[in-house]
């Protein structure tokens, strides 16, 4: 018997900012990603009218309150928002900010307040997971030891803030993290406090970016507050995460080798195996959410079908069987 | 049945994007078990198909027996019922033209051998040819019409598999006057109903209302909404309705929509009160026309029945 939540993450159905806009969109997707056998849905953050679903101000503006949004997932049959995924580093029309970069120790205030805001409209939706982008990409270098503690104090400090609102802050390593460059993510990992902030694995970009997420699972100094499972098609072997503007130029267009798509369908060959993220969680026994995320995908309805029949068909009776 | 009364299955209409353009299922093993995957994961219990899918059956599985084998790989109990799609002429093949009779009921010895392999519930026709080529629809041709198959429904029966009729809008028997005298002159050990909903509501039938009137002779249901009547000559445009009238682009959406006339509450009431216990078929053909994706109709149609309709009657 597993002991974790399942979700789906949103972001498959909004690959450009006039897509998905529509309370109907929302409202057919939520439902999908609920028959598919999903009780959670995972949001991400972002800015504008043209993203209904970005931030606690559009939540209120689309659904009278973030309360409001809450009912809505709740009307679609899902029961709470897994978590939000927020990247302080990216700026908000809505408070006329321009991202702030947690690694210079004044722009603490600023990180604390955007993981904030998050963290109460994760909390009024059934949540209890703030998922962060603990640092920018590659092309603004490595992270040195003064940032590496600016870093760690800064996410501490969100961590205790959110705690206060009943919400656990997690850090995510992506693919495209400066936190690649000298060792810095397990530097970064080592000096947070558990206590405080705990880790969101997402599995498809710790393989992208050549990492192990069964070693993570097992040596992370973090507690496992949040699991993201994603199968990554491909490895940034050319170390393209450096290069200025690798949010376009590679994880969406797919950098000098024209990755296609960088994560896939769980049930694909890949170089994750979802199979066994499962059952290293279960001997854990980890309760929080699995989050699946097939971002991007072009047809995000068949992506969570064909994830809700590997995780429900597939992935989840044979753990159940080795467990017995 | 076990404890549920109601099972569900999905009428196996299905495109989805191959590299080289749109693909049906049946395209190869590999489209196969991923259309069965998601019919599956979105909670179906089994599947509904074309009976003239058998050439590929063979050439892809080797037998009907073996298809059905891997569609119960996928976790799916059975295929249910067939639907026998004629291509129909006032020439060789029309219900309504005796001469044409010999020919249809040697067509459906060889259909049901073809398919004597697995156990199916029903096999589904439209009783009557195209509208206008059973112009004007009189008694005589009604009764001509329900003599035949009287006679496929006793054929048919000697494989186990009740005949039933399912009345598309643009067939020649499709108003509810010519509904009643079809089944009042057709025998009911032979001959059934299959309620399409949607098809129903297009001519102004209410489908609650026929079903009720029927109940008794009803063998299952093609859960589906339209979003327009027909008006006018919508049924009656050559060479084919569906696709010549000029009032509707797309006739046929998935149920769960607001936008929908048909009242599938209603229906699964209608459904629950007359003890109607066995599969009810969702149905969305044309699903992906105009902007719209099978996977997510699917999706949507299957929750619509789970938290809306099975709170009626499951």
């Amino acid at each position: 018997m597993t002991t974790f939540k399942l979700g789906y993450a949103i972001d498959q159905w909004k690959p450009q900012f006039d897509d998905f806009v529509r309370r109907r969109d929302h409202e057919r997707a939520l439902k999908t990603i609920a028959i598919a056998g999903f009780s959670g849905v995972q949001l991400t953050a972002g800015t504008g009218r043209w993203q209904p679903l970005g931030n606690p101000q559009q939540l209120e503006a689309n659904f009278g309150s973030v309360d409001g949004f809450g009912e809505f997932v709740r009307s679609c049959a899902l029961e709470a928002v897994a978590a939000y995924v927020v990247d302080p580093g990216q700026g908000f029309h809505e408070d006329l900010s321009h991202g702030a970069d947690a690694r210079s120790p004044a722009n603490r205030d600023a990180v604390v307040a955007t993981c904030g805001w998050f963290a109460q409209a994760v909390a009024r939706t059934g949540g209890d997971i703030l998922v962060c982008r603990p640092a920018p990409s590659g092309a603004a270098g490595k992270a040195d030891d003064a940032a590496i503690k600016a870093l760690a104090e800064c996410w501490n400090t969100v961590g205790r803030a959110t705690a206060e609102l009943g919400v656990t802050t997690t850090l995510r390593f992506d693919f495209l993290s400066c936190l690649r460059l000298a060792d810095g993510w397990d530097r970064l990992l080592a000096a947070l406090d558990p206590a405080l902030v705990g880790l969101a694995l997402d599995t498809g970009e710790l393989a992208a970016a050549g990492r192990d997420p069964l070693a993570e699972i097992e040596r992370s100094p973090l507690p496992l507050r949040h699991v993201i499972l994603s199968n990554a098609r491909a490895t940034d072997e050319l170390d393209e995460f450096t290069r200025p503007g690798a949010e376009f130029t590679v994880r969406q267009s797919g950098g000098q080798r024209g990755i296609p798509r960088w994560f896939g369908e769980l049930e694909e060959p890949g170089l994750v195996d979802p199979a066994a993220v499962l059952a290293a969680l279960g001997r854990l026994g980890y309760g929080g959410w699995v989050v699946v995320n097939t971002a991007p995908s072009p047809h995000p309805a068949t992506s969570a079908l064909l994830s809700g029949y590997h995780l429900h068909q597939i992935l989840l009776p044979a753990l159940a069987g080795s467990a017995s | 049945m076990g404890e549920r009364a109601i099972k569900w299955s999905y009428m196996d209409h299905w495109r989805s994007a191959g590299p080289a353009g749109p693909i049906d299922q049946w395209h190869d093993r590999a489209s196969m078990s991923r259309f069965l995957k998601q019919i599956k994961a979105a909670g179906f219990d089994a599947i509904d198909t074309f009976d003239f899918r058998f050439w590929q059956i063979t050439g892809d599985y080797g037998s009907v027996a073996n298809y059905q084998d891997f569609v119960r790989e996928h976790g799916l109990e059975r295929i249910v019922n067939t639907f026998h799609a004629a291509d129909y002429d006032p020439r060789s093949y029309a219900p309504h033209v005796p001469e044409t009779h010999a020919a249809i009921l040697e067509d459906f010895r060889v259909t049901m051998d073809r398919w004597s392999g697995i156990r199916l519930d029903n096999i589904i026709v439209m009783p009557a040819t195209l509208y206008y080529d059973m112009e004007p629809v009189t008694p005589d041709k009604i009764k001509t019409t329900a003599d035949l198959w009287n006679a496929v429904g006793e054929i048919t029966l000697q494989w186990g598999v009740k005949l039933t009729c399912h009345h598309e809008f643009f067939c020649g028997i499709q108003s509810r006057p010519d509904l009643d005298l079809f089944y009042a002159g057709s025998d009911p050990r032979y001959v059934n109903l299959f309620v399409d909903t949607a098809q129903h509501c297009i001519t102004s039938v209410d489908p609650v209302d026929f079903y009720t009137a029927y109940a008794d002779r009803v063998t299952g249901f093609h859960f589906k909404d339209t979003r327009n009547r027909a008006s006018g000559d919508d049924h009656r445009h050559r060479p084919d309705s569906e696709i010549m009238a000029p009032t509707t682009d797309k006739w046929f959406y998935e149920m769960g929509t607001d936008e929908g006339l048909v009242d599938f509450e209603a229906m699964m009431r209608a459904v629950r009160d007359n003890g109607y216990r066995g599969w009810i078929s969702v149905e969305h053909d044309k699903a992906n026309k105009a902007g719209g994706d099978y996977a997510e109709s699917t999706a949507i149609s299957r929750w619509y029945a789970e938290h809306v309709l099975s709170r009626i009657y499951r």
